[in-house]
């Protein structure tokens, strides 16, 4: 078989749902292209912005790094990184130790904030303690929490996060399985929020599949952490992956179909299912909030800090 | 006629089963997840349909790690 763009004999993959084969240097350029189309279809960028990537030093964020990275290079926008270490005994390091290599390469200004730093625990220290929720809820609030202080303080206009297909389709079976629409309408290639306190967030991956975002990282030579976090296991999302991933081995299409007829109904479910709400600040940090504790002080109290 | 398998750390020679044994059939042989690995055959990336052959390295790369 050969590359079905160029005719190069060295073929690294073969897109099960189109059937066509793709060379290294054909498959890196097709992946880079269909980000960049994401971006600008969905509009992602504006001229001038400054672009504050969530660094974890995994395959994703590498990629979104290097992706918005072009956009650097032609002035378009400005880029910094935050890395986040949750506090996971012998699985974040690695990864910190990456993301600062990558900032170094790339020149960008870059800050590692920890969950003991800002909330005085670790993941570990919470999922100890018996907790009434999953790993990946604490997780989710106290690393949105930081990094939209973070781009406040680092003057951020936008926020790029890793979310790959797999990602987004998951995230959708999710809360349409547990009927939470709320949160069904909250996804999609752009959030953006009624405070300014809270920064717009871009999902430049979200057309791509996973594991071709982890072949692209492996052709282009880039330097990540692969590793699985050790609390994902127990969680639904890793439930729900198993159940896409069984269907996609007869079904190839199907995490393309899933995305796409979300995206058609996303703004009629979000239109119908609106929710009039003035968001003011939380009484105990200050942060924007809903409600008179933002959810990262909500559980902050139950762990007693 | 044999092979070696790289995978993480471990280094090992193995029997080739039979002619025109394939990626796929060794992924399956060894349980690995559809589409959670990166294969290289001597140092370059291949596919799934690609024969192992006589005295090739073939390293295996996880990529994917569920969650």
């Amino acid at each position: 078989m050969k590359c079905s763009k160029c005719g190069n004999p060295n073929v690294i993959i073969k897109k099960e749902q189109s059937g066509q084969y793709l060379c290294k240097d054909c498959f890196i350029e097709s992946i880079e292209k269909k980000a960049i189309k994401t971006v600008r279809k969905e509009k992602m960028l504006d001229k001038g912005d400054k672009v504050l990537v969530a660094l974890s030093g995994g395959k994703d964020s590498v990629t979104v790094l290097e992706v918005l990275d072009s956009f650097r290079k032609l002035n378009i926008i400005d880029l910094c990184a935050v890395t986040i270490d949750e506090g996971i005994a012998g699985y974040r390091q690695e990864g910190v130790d990456i993301a600062i290599r990558h900032a170094e390469r790339l020149g960008i200004e870059h800050r590692i904030v920890s969950f003991k730093d800002e909330f005085g625990i670790t993941l570990d220290e919470i999922m100890n303690s018996n907790p009434s929720k999953g790993s990946c809820t604490y997780c989710g609030v106290f690393r949105r929490a930081i990094l939209n202080k973070a781009a406040r303080d680092m003057g951020a206009t936008k926020i790029a996060t890793g979310q790959n297909l797999d990602d987004e389709v998951q995230g959708i079976l999710m809360n349409y399985l547990e009927g939470n629409i709320d949160n069904l309408t909250k996804l999609g290639p752009k959030t953006t929020s009624k405070s300014e306190k809270f920064t717009v967030k871009i999902k430049p991956l979200r057309e791509i599949p996973e594991h071709e975002i982890g072949l692209y990282v492996v052709a282009k030579e880039l330097e990540v952490h692969f590793a699985g976090c050790p609390y994902a296991q127990q969680s639904f999302r890793g439930e729900v992956s198993q159940l896409i991933n069984n269907l996609s081995e007869n079904h190839p299409t199907i995490k393309y179909s899933t995305l796409r007829g979300y995206d058609k109904i996303r703004e009629v479910v979000k239109e119908e299912f609106k929710k009039e709400y003035t968001v003011s600040r939380c009484e105990r940090c200050g942060e924007p909030s809903a409600n008179k504790l933002c959810r990262a002080c909500v559980f902050l109290e139950e762990f007693g800090r | 006629m044999s092979f070696t398998l790289i995978n993480k750390t471990k280094k090992e020679e193995l029997e080739i089963p039979h002619e025109n044994y394939t990626i796929k059939e060794l992924a399956e042989d060894l349980e690995l997840p559809s589409q959670s690995h990166v294969y290289k055959k001597n140092n370059q990336i291949v596919i799934d349909e690609t024969v192992i052959e006589d005295g090739d390295a073939i390293k295996i790369i996880q990529i994917l790690y569920g969650g």
